[in-house]
């Protein structure tokens, strides 16, 4: 065990992403206590720390305006990142890394005008308004003169205790008890990889119609990875959690299911079969299953494909796209969940949209260039990896409402075909529609009953003809909580998924096949 | 801070390790990069983004007390920093020893090739955005006037260049820096298609200097005439039959045997090929060497992010195993001697024969031109990817493919390769030319 190298919990601070944590949560509940109390020159919120006065922020949003762009906005980013990592019995590396920056966005109808610094200074600042300006080739617009700050916003993340707080000991503790735990589950595991990370980022937008809007936003992430062998075979396997949540996320309970639940899907991979290949039925467990819907239906239905006219939805809202027991959502309302927002990335406050109610499209995902090209409100789906990025419309947690059949029912519905449990990732052509997405671990369906267990086996379908195909839907829906990340022109964000148990009647398995005669 | 120049960031670099020992580190390793970006987006007639930046920051490697932490800023205020690095040093305090931890022998900086790799555009600062935007601008046009343009829906043109820096010091005697430029240009095509479907594709060009980069207006007829080469794709029949990789896809797949040559993957278990040096593991054509020195190459180096001195490296031999990626810390733990942790150029040993010329002998077979999602184990060596191309009949491109999907176990699967084209893909480091592999399993309808 490490020992106690008595650190202080100021020192953990900078190299813990609690120091943000801490602040914010202090700082932010009260945050239009603060502004009400500054002036133009006086430091503006979290950021005030780091030199940003309304001053500052006045003056950049009119050089971003100054070859009149019709819109502007700065995005700030303080973003601490710990992670520690655990191989061959010890947590023995620990890396932490600090994002501080700043970027200027204008926009001019659909175009878009993009710089960022790690430079915050008057200095740095100018160079990168103007730089996002050359967007706009006409006389200067004027920037706000007033700001008002956006007090009324949700509180989606359950932070009780800061991370800042947390000393490296406990994480050590957690850490290494569930490596042990999981060697004692199993005498065939032979190497077990765990990575913890905990992240605290706080934002803080400001744009040319005056409104300034703060926000902070913790994030924890636990990885757990093995290696069985069994008669001279080797099988591997993992499992994560994410969640926008402090220490106390991680329960026993919570742990021991990671322990259970990585060890039981290695250890039947030992019985794995490859599955057959070609069409065939598959039906999605409730959860992780999710992943359906993020490739078929959440990306083809972001605006900005729409906008572009390249989506294969582009000319379907309005229009049937599924059985009128399919309902689906994207949303961030889920407290504490991985794909949670309290406000997105252009401090729009973020909601709940349908993309499918009863079988119809009916919404677009939307960021606020979208949306004022389709004279909409933006859904609150205009997000980035982070300061060195503009924003586009990204899902959030996107799943299905439950609806009208039974687990079993479903299963013993399907005569020969595969039962699809975990995945690893997914992809999709956004205009052909064509998806994929790779099952780690699933079953034969013979005869109604999952019979031989499957692995690695990659699943390929059209989104609109597969959402056609959903033809049953249990009433168990379940949100994942492993730790996704979507990306999307190199940028990745964290969402969450989940799906009730789903028949789809026939879909294309990849699957090893036999020549031909 | 205001602007940094070469001085102040070799100077941060040094002063990164300074801090780090008197914080109580005993060994430590800092590098300082800076990175200039600049894209441009054009779309249907006008510029719809563009984009510049330049960020810079600090990345460290703490050895201390024989426990190992790594740690990364982009906050390079002196006081800041002063505290990052002390707070950093406290962290790797708190965790656990790692006995294996330790900076490369110095031995190992020494004999970096004096050899001019021609990474960098002397001229890079001279070609503006408005270059940029007259280059994007040419591709779209050219795009949009290919025979069969009424089916195009939307074409977007990119133009995007880099000036990499970066300045690296360790406490036990590197001191080096490098930059490097590029330029890459690009267009995506989509069209719309009967069934309602809008395929897209995309063709693109890159070069380490402005003056090399292909003529933008064959990349953009190119991006187009590989749309509508799409129109009307379908499934076609599940099989096991002979397959061909595009050059430009090719990647995909070698990375995957990658994977399992990496220091890690042997240690940790997670390697399909650990234990198999010295032995034939995939098809007799194949000799690839990592060469870290081809001039104006995108993976060149003279030395790796440890700062070990770059050699060119054989990694197989008429389809033998001869070498895997060791970094110094894996290395320690396997009892192997470094290589480098990662690769750099791949140098294929290359047919006679075109593309053209390989469908023409193949007669009937599958024509992958792209990858879609899938994944694969490097441990067992299963994998199963999602494809998109053509069906070859008669020795020649037929009709489009989509909704299938490529599945096997690389063991197996590199056997079957039966040839390489003389075409090495020129935009990417892996640099693989059109392979072709018979009875393979794809599945379909």
């Amino acid at each position: 065990m490490a020992e106690d190298s008595g650190l202080t919990r100021r020192t953990v601070i900078g190299a813990g992403a609690a120091a943000l944590a801490s602040v914010a949560v202090a700082d932010l509940f009260n945050v239009s206590t603060v502004f009400a109390k500054t002036g133009p020159t006086e430091g503006v919120g979290y950021f005030g720390r780091f030199g940003v006065t309304e001053k500052l922020i006045k003056d950049t949003l009119s050089h971003a305006l100054s070859k009149g762009g019709d819109y502007a906005d700065v995005f700030f980013q303080h973003r601490v990142t710990n992670n520690l990592a655990l191989e061959d019995g010890a947590v023995n590396r620990a890396f932490a890394n600090v994002g501080l920056g700043v970027g200027v966005r204008v926009v001019r109808g659909d175009q878009t005008g993009y710089g960022f610094t790690e430079d915050i200074t008057e200095d740095g600042l100018r160079r990168a308004a103007l730089t996002a300006a050359a967007i706009a080739e006409g006389p200067a617009k004027t920037g706000p003169t007033r700001f008002k700050v956006m007090d009324a916003k949700p509180n989606r993340y359950p932070i009780k205790v800061r991370w800042e707080e947390i000393r490296p000991q406990q994480k050590l503790t957690v850490l290494t008890g569930l490596n042990d735990k999981t060697f004692k589950a199993d005498s065939r595991v032979k190497k077990v990889n765990l990575g913890f990370m905990d992240q605290g980022s706080v934002i803080l937008v400001a744009d040319s119609n005056g409104r300034i809007v703060e926000d902070a936003q913790p994030m924890t992430t636990m990885y757990l990875s093995i290696v069985a062998e069994q008669d001279g075979r080797r099988e591997n396997n993992s499992v994560n959690r994410a969640a926008r949540a402090d220490m106390a996320y991680y329960t026993p309970d919570r742990l021991d299911m990671m322990v259970r639940e990585v060890v039981d899907s290695t250890m039947i991979l030992f019985d794995a079969v490859q599955p057959p290949a070609g069409e065939m039925p598959v039906v999605m467990a409730a959860g992780g299953s999710g992943i359906l819907l993020h490739e078929a239906i959440g990306h083809g239905m972001e605006a900005d494909f729409n906008r572009k006219n390249v989506s294969i939805y582009s000319d379907k809202i309005g229009k049937p796209v599924a059985k009128p027991f399919v309902s689906i959502i994207d949303e961030g309302t889920q407290e504490a969940a991985r794909g949670a927002l309290n406000v997105d990335d252009e401090g729009n406050v973020v909601g709940r949209t349908m993309l499918v109610e009863k079988g119809t499209l009916t919404s677009y995902l939307h960021d606020s260039i979208s949306a004022k090209h389709y004279g909409v409100k933006p859904t609150g789906n205009g997000r980035r990896q982070g300061y060195e990025f503009a924003p586009m419309p990204r899902m959030r947690s996107t799943y299905m409402l439950p609806g009208p059949h039974k687990r079993d029912e479903i299963i013993a519905s399907v005569k020969k075909g595969i039962y699809c449990e975990r995945f690893t990732n997914g992809q999709v052509n956004i205009g052909a529609g064509d998806f994929t997405f790779y099952v780690k671990n699933g079953f034969m369906i013979e005869d109604g009953k999952l019979t031989k267990p499957i692995k690695d086996v990659n699943i390929i379908g059209n989104g609109p003809k597969v959402l056609e195909l959903i033809d049953m839907v249990a009433d168990d829906l379940k949100i994942d909580e492993g730790g996704w990340t979507c990306g999307k022109d190199g940028q990745g964000v964290p969402v969450s998924q989940g799906i009730p148990t789903v028949r789809v009647s026939s879909i294309t398995v990849g699957g090893r096949a036999e020549k031909k005669g | 801070m205001a602007k940094t120049n070469d001085h102040d960031m070799m100077a941060i670099a040094q002063s990164c390790i300074a801090m780090a020992k008197s914080a109580g580190a005993g060994d430590a390793s800092a590098r300082a990069y800076r990175v200039r970006d600049v894209s441009l987006d054009y779309r249907d007639g006008k510029v719809e983004k563009i984009s510049e930046s330049t960020t810079r920051g600090v990345s460290l490697q703490l050895y201390v007390d024989g426990r190992y932490s790594n740690a990364s800023t982009s906050d390079l205020r002196p006081d800041a920093l002063k505290t990052f690095i002390n707070d950093s040093v406290a962290l790797a305090k708190a965790i656990q020893a790692d006995p294996f931890r330790a900076l490369p022998d110095p031995a190992l900086y020494k004999g970096q090739s004096s050899n001019d790799l021609q990474l960098e555009d002397p001229k890079y600062s001279a070609v503006t955005a408005d270059e940029g935007r007259k280059v994007a601008k040419e591709m779209h046009d050219a795009a949009r006037g290919i025979k069969g343009n009424e089916a195009i829906l939307s074409v977007t043109s990119s133009f995007s260049s880099n000036l990499v820096e970066n300045w690296m010091v360790t406490s036990n005697g590197f001191s080096g820096s490098n930059r490097g430029t590029s330029f890459f240009v690009s267009a995506q095509v989509s069209a719309k298609d009967a069934d309602g479907r809008r395929p897209e594709e995309f063709d693109y060009a890159g070069s380490r200097v402005w003056s090399g980069l292909a003529d933008p207006s064959a990349v953009g007829v190119r991006a187009a005439q590989r749309t509508l080469s799409r129109l009307g794709a379908k499934k076609s029949e599940t099989n096991a039959m002979t397959v061909l990789v595009d050059n430009r896809a090719g990647g995909r797949l070698i990375g995957m045997l990658g994977t399992a040559l990496m220091g890690f993957s042997l240690q940790q278990k997670r390697s399909f090929l650990e234990g198999k040096l010295g032995q034939q593991v995939v098809s007799p054509i194949v000799s690839i060497t990592d060469d870290p020195l081809v001039p104006k190459a995108f993976g060149s180096r003279k030395f790796d992010s440890e700062g070990i001195a770059s050699k060119p490296r054989v990694i197989f031999e008429d389809g033998v195993l001869k070498a895997y990626y060791i970094d110094t810390y894996y290395g320690r733990k396997l009892k192997m001697d470094p290589t480098s942790g990662s690769t750099s150029n791949l140098t294929w040993k290359l047919g006679a024969k075109s593309q053209k010329e390989l469908l023409a002998d193949a007669k009937d077979a599958l024509l992958i031109t792209s990858f879609i999602g899938g994944n694969s184990n490097s441990g067992t060596g299963d994998f199963s990817v999602g494809v998109v191309g053509f069906r070859v009949r008669d020795g020649v491109i037929a009709e489009p493919v989509s909704e299938m999907n490529l599945s096997g176990n690389h063991l197996e699967f590199w056997k079957k390769l039966i040839a390489v084209g003389n075409d090495p893909f020129p935009y990417s480091s892996m640099r693989t030319p059109t392979l072709v592999f018979e009875n393979v399993s794809v599945a379909g309808t």
